[in-house]
């Protein structure tokens, strides 16, 4: 089954690295994106905030340096809970875009 | 030779029975001894059975040596032992040999120490003896010219052992009796309901009398404890003391040294080493040591003296014993003053409904201490948080650490009371649900941060946590709830710069670390204690301002029908820390029920009006103390099998008018250490008509390990757990 999302977006707000109990680190953050997409022929405003999570060790790395920053993810998308059907993307790849 | 003669032999196997042998010297009852048994040896006891049914002599074995040089186990402690092994249900001998100490469990001579004193021998009478310089060697010496007990020896100088030793080679001194002079020190002026206290209990001495002693916490019951000690001591007699933990002992021990510190005392708990143990159970069974304190196991305690029993925080659980002989100390304590005709006093804040009935049934007669005994003490205030409106920080109300706050700024003690140890009680998948489970009980895993692995707190197994959900894969796994060990690391990061100490069975194992927790606690180096119910019984601490309860909700609606006893009376002991002395207290307690009558009775330190609204539900639905109860528990690999040999146990019980039989039900933790539980209760209004139940049936059910080999069973007779 494809779960697969690309997004170029700017972070928002970046919570602080934890760790599970296993000690793998997580880092959770916010993004929003903006852009123009063509629909039915016609080109359109897009906004949109999802949260976002970073798992294993390109946490740490990237950890404290996102926030303000405008990124190029890519990952999948899972609901937030059992009972939380708001959507959380998990970042498999991240690139800072420049400029 | 003399022609042998048979007799009856208690040895420490499961079975309830006693076991014939021959002697061809006559042997006391109450001696111990070797015997063959089984291919192989063990230890006996010599006993009196009616019930022994007698063994044609030539297929009898001989006994092989008498053990001691003490004399024989006295008596009155051979009928404890019968009656405990009659009345819960347990074999002689296993119930003899758990009632003694180590080494008396082994096929080793045991001997009495040598408790003489020393005086000063007539050789000596024409030394000159040490020069006033030497101030220790001179004032011992000059001591000597009277008999000295140990202990006199060693108040004047602590090189005294060494100095006894040399001077008796030397030929100096010389051993004579020597009993210790009663030493008292100075105590606290009695309030008038202390005094009254002491002259009720002391005007009962010289007869059966037993006394329910409720006062509320910080109101001097110990101080009631000292001087009928002291009382008893005067005339002579020894004192028992059983109180909940050991680690109350030491404490107590120390305080009742220095009231009465030439009067050798014996403390007696599972923490000691073997030979510690023995010595002062010889010394209490001689009558030597004047008072003896112990934990529940001290029950069993020969006293060739006894004026007096003394059982403190008497609702306490921990009195029950929970495997193998599951006698109730307290209980037995009762029993054994009758025995000896001596009163016995129950001391607690939150006296136990059991007690409470006995008080209303005329049996027992009751004194109260309703007041603090330092005079400024006030009881504390307790208001109740309700976190159904509030933002929660790991656990943390926002008033609450507003209230921590002020304390760690006033430098005024706190204490959080968390009935949790470990950093969460669980962790979870929030995606799937998943949670973490003992796989080899119902459960679940603990998360300790500090050795980072999960723990079950049942069983003892350990694990590390998994990377990932067991059931989808997630590695987003979260600790839910919280421990200790969670509140401890929220509080550092909430209270920056307080000093903060948790305490609770991980933080306290060593042997040594209560006397560092109390001079941290009195040198005012402490802001905020964490701990579980370890803290709240009995401790002490002057200077308590603010106690902060957290999770004690699960207590209000369980299952089992003693949970808001044992809630209230934990809840009133934690909450009883605060305020004492002349600091004025303050109670929170976060809670989603405020309105819980159980917190209502708190709030307005309501303990008889609590006790006596819990009794009457207690007579509506026929539960102890209103009636009388027996559990028969079995456990095997599933329930189902554990279920099968109690149904067929059921089917063999012909019930009387007034007896009732339930179940089998599955306990309340069906699955224990990869074993699955089930029990049968038996109840009736009346202990007698039980136990005449209990006489035909548990007879029959002998018969039926054979259809049911894999299945573990036992009687527990007064259960407080299900």
């Amino acid at each position: 089954m494809h779960n697969r999302l690309q997004l170029s977006a700017s972070v928002e707000r970046e919570a602080d690295l934890r760790y599970t109990p296993a000690g793998i680190p997580v880092l959770e953050m916010w993004l929003r994106h903006q852009s123009r997409q063509l629909q039915a022929g016609l080109e359109r405003d897009v906004s949109c905030e999802i949260q976002a999570v970073l798992i294993g060790e390109g946490a740490p790395r990237w950890a404290g340096k996102l926030t303000g920053q405008c990124i190029a993810v890519s990952g999948f998308i899972a609901q937030r809970g059992l009972r939380n059907p708001r959507l959380v993307l998990h970042i498999e790849h991240v690139e800072l875009i420049k400029g | 030779m003399a022609h042998p003669v048979p007799l009856q032999v208690a040895i420490n196997v499961p079975l309830a029975m006693t076991f014939s042998y021959l002697t061809d010297r006559p042997l006391p009852v109450g001696c111990r001894v070797r015997v063959p048994f089984r291919g192989g040896e063990q230890t006996g006891v010599v006993v009196e059975d009616p019930q022994a049914v007698a063994v044609p002599a030539h297929k009898l074995k001989t006994v092989e040596s008498c053990l001691d040089e003490i004399p024989p186990l006295p008596a009155d402690f051979l009928e404890l032992i019968r009656f405990t092994s009659q009345y819960y249900r347990h074999p002689i001998g296993q119930t003899l040999f758990a009632a003694l100490p180590g080494p008396l469990r082994r096929p080793q001579p045991a001997r009495w120490q040598d408790e003489r004193g020393w005086r000063l021998s007539i050789a000596a009478q024409d030394a000159e003896g040490p020069p006033p310089r030497q101030k220790a060697r001179h004032g011992l010496w000059h001591a000597l010219a009277e008999p000295l007990a140990y202990l006199e020896a060693k108040a004047i100088t602590p090189q005294a052992p060494a100095l006894l030793k040399q001077w008796l080679a030397e030929g100096l001194v010389e051993r004579v009796d020597a009993e210790p002079r009663l030493q008292v020190a100075d105590g606290p002026i009695l309030n008038d309901e202390q005094a009254a206290a002491v002259e009720a209990v002391a005007g009962s001495f010289g007869g059966f009398a037993p006394w329910l002693l409720n006062g509320i916490t910080g109101s001097g019951k110990t101080e009631v404890y000292l001087r009928l000690i002291e009382r008893v001591l005067a005339a002579g007699q020894q004192v028992l003391v059983l109180v909940p933990e050991i680690n109350l002992t030491p404490q107590l021990v120390e305080r009742f040294a220095r009231r009465f510190p030439a009067t050798p005392l014996a403390a007696l708990h599972s923490g000691l080493a073997d030979g510690e143990r023995l010595a002062g159970w010889l010394a209490a069974w001689r009558g030597s040591a004047g008072i003896v304190i112990g934990t529940r196991l001290a029950v069993f305690t020969p006293l060739a003296r006894v004026g007096l029993i003394i059982v403190d925080e008497e609702h306490d659980g921990s009195f029950k014993q929970q495997d193998e002989l599951r006698y109730h100390a307290r209980d037995l304590a009762v029993w054994r003053a009758r025995q000896a005709g001596v009163p016995i006093v129950l001391g607690s804040a939150t006296p136990s409904l059991e007690s409470v009935a006995n008080v209303e049934a005329g049996r027992y007669r009751e004194l109260r201490l309703s007041q603090r005994a330092h005079g400024a003490a006030q009881l504390p205030t307790v208001r109740l948080i309700d976190i159904r409106r509030q933002k929660l920080h790991d656990g943390l109300a926002e008033p609450a650490i507003a209230a921590l706050r002020r304390r760690v700024e006033r430098k005024e003690l706190s204490l959080v009371y968390v009935n949790r140890r470990g950093y969460a009680p669980v962790i979870a998948c929030t995606e799937c649900g998943w949670l973490s489970g003992c796989p080899h009980c119902s459960a679940r895993l603990v998360w300790h941060v500090t050795d980072r692995r999960l723990h079950c707190h049942h069983c003892g197994h350990h694990e590390a946590p998994p990377r990932a959900c067991p059931d989808c894969g997630n590695s987003d796994l979260k600790p839910l709830g919280q421990g200790t060990q969670r509140i401890e690391e929220a509080l550092t990061g909430l209270l920056p710069g307080a000093r903060i100490l948790r305490i609770d069975r991980d933080t306290v194992s060593r042997k040594d670390a209560w006397e560092e927790i109390y001079r941290k606690v009195l040198g005012g180096e402490v802001d905020v204690l964490i701990g579980t119910q370890m803290l709240a019984k009995g401790h002490d601490f002057p200077a308590l301002s603010l106690v902060l309860v957290l999770n004690a909700d699960g207590g209000l609606y369980s299952a089992d029908f003693r949970a808001s006893e044992r809630l209230f009376a934990q809840l009133s002991q934690v909450a009883g820390r605060a305020g004492r002395a002349d600091t004025p207290g303050e109670v929170l307690v976060q809670t989603q029920w405020p309105e819980h009558p159980l917190y209502q009775a708190l709030m307005a330190h309501d303990v008889a009006g609590y006790a006596a609204q819990q009794l009457a539900e207690r007579r509506e639905a026929c539960f102890p103390p209103a009636a009388f109860q027996v559990a028969v528990r079995a456990d095997a690999k599933t329930v189902e099998e554990a279920s099968a040999f109690l149904d067929a146990a059921a089917a063999l019980a012909e019930l009387p008018e007034g007896v009732t039989l339930a179940g089998p039900a599955p306990a309340l933790m069906v699955r224990l250490a990869s074993r699955e539980r089930a029990h049968l209760l038996v109840e009736a209004p009346q202990r007698a008509r039980l136990h005449a139940f209990l006489d035909d049936w548990l007879p029959r059910l002998a018969g039926l390990q054979q259809a049911h080999r894999a299945v573990r069973w036992s009687i527990d007779v007064d259960p407080q757990d299900f």
